[in-house]
Parts: structure tokens; sequence; C-alpha cells
């Protein structure tokens, strides 16, 4: 059976796992099902879990498989009637950075899901590229393209490109 | 007007994004997922580890038993 200091390191990457899981379907109810889904795989495949190893990676690996296998469908039928995730998950800050936010969020919506994980797993999960390659069962090499299409269409769609009348400098100040 | 458009597109698709936009892209994500990672936990998780690990042991302890 998996031993008590398993246990206590599923716990410590819940948080991560779950925002992964809201990042990836874009919805926490379904982002919810999927952690709790993905902890009874991890608990009873433990013995597969080789040590010295990310158990982050390992546990996002099992995630996105159920989620591309069993909830990618729902998650378009959910993602209406659950309302956009960040309003029920926004935390309290300063209002102006939280308008920013917001424009960051619904772009990131519009984002291939290909593009978003690739995105989240590196830009924000901290892993690896050799990690998220291992995630996302793809090479380096598309993981490095999926990445810099995801930015490049990032910074078309919040219009960080347009120089004309620089309001790069302007936007850059409000998100920062 | 459309010669700028196309001049646009073109070095949206050759260059590489300016890295003032990229910067602020990667702060806009860190502080995205800071406040997904910040938001309240649903107790259910921490209860299903603790009930899987409670309900798991002495299965286990029984099976190892029936082998012998």
């Amino acid at each position: 059976m998996p031993s008590a200091s398993f246990k206590d390191e599923l716990l410590a990457e819940i948080r991560n796992l779950r925002a992964f899981a809201i990042s990836l379907s874009g919805s926490v109810s379904l982002a919810d099902d999927l952690v709790q889904e993905s902890l009874l795989r991890a608990w009873s495949n433990s013995e597969k879990f080789q040590p010295g190893t990310s158990l982050r990676a390992w546990l996002f690996t099992i995630l996105r498989n159920i989620y591309y296998s069993n909830y990618r469908k729902r998650a378009r039928e959910v993602q209406d009637s659950d309302g956009f995730y960040a309003r029920r998950l926004t935390v309290p800050g300063d209002q102006e950075s939280h308008l920013d936010l917001e424009d960051f969020r619904q772009a990131m919506t519009k984002l291939p899901v290909e593009q978003r994980e690739v995105l989240t797993l590196i830009g924000a999960s901290g892993l690896s590229y050799e990690e998220a390659a291992v995630v996302c069962q793809v090479g380096i090499g598309t993981i490095k393209s999926r990445l810099s299409r995801a930015r490049a269409k990032l910074v078309e769609l919040l219009e960080l490109d347009d120089t004309a009348d620089s309001p790069v400098e302007r936007k850059v100040q409000r998100v920062g | 007007m459309n010669a700028t458009r196309t001049n646009k597109a073109e070095a949206l698709d050759n260059a590489p994004p300016d890295p003032k936009a990229l910067e602020a892209i990667g702060r806009a994500l860190e502080a995205h997922y800071a406040s997904l990672i910040q938001a309240p936990l649903p107790d259910k998780f921490v209860e299903l580890l603790a009930r899987l690990e409670r309900d798991q042991a002495p299965l286990t302890q029984r099976r190892r038993d029936a082998l012998g």
C-alpha cells in the first residue's frame, strides 16, 4: 500500500494539480472531478511512480490522460453553465490589476488547449521542457513550438504587438 | 491601411514578439496561476486521501494474510 509519506506528497501537490486542471478544462467543477479521479488513480497506481522523478509531472500526466479520454467533450458543454471560472475563483486584489488579469484570462481561453496546457506547464507550473514533453506525450521540439505559438497568439489577442502608438509600455505597466 | 496590416501580419509571423510583451505575458500568467493556487480548496480532497489511507490498510493486510 502507498506509504504515509506518499499521501503527504500527494497532499502537497493538490493545489498545483487543481490549478492545472482548471487551466486545462476551464471549469472549476470539472477540475474538481478531475482532481478527485486523478488522486484515486495515483493512489491505486502508486507503485508505478518512480521515486526521484517529479511527482507533479506524474500527477499531471494522469490528470491530462483522464481529461483527454473522458472530459474533453463535457468541458465544452459545462463551460457555459459553469460560468467563467475566474469569476468563481477571483481572490481579492487591487482593482486595477484585476481588470487586466481578466483580459489575460479571457485571452487564455481563446488559445487551443494544446497551446494553453504547454504555456501553463512551462510558464506557471514550473515543469521543465523535458517534463512537459513527457506529460503531453510529444517531443521537446513540439513543446517549444506550441509555447512560442501560444505566446505569439497572446501578444496578438492582448494587442501587445501594436507598436503604432506604443501601447506596449502602457499595457506592460497595467499587466505588471 | 491594407499595407500596414500585411506588414504587421508578416512581422508577427517572422519576428519573435517584443521581449517586453513576453515579459508582461509571463507575469500575467504567474499572477493568474497564483490566484488559482490560492483559491479556497474544497475539503473533499484531503478527506479522500485520509479515507484511502484508512480503508486500504486493512484491505492490503487481509490480502497478504490470504496469500499466506
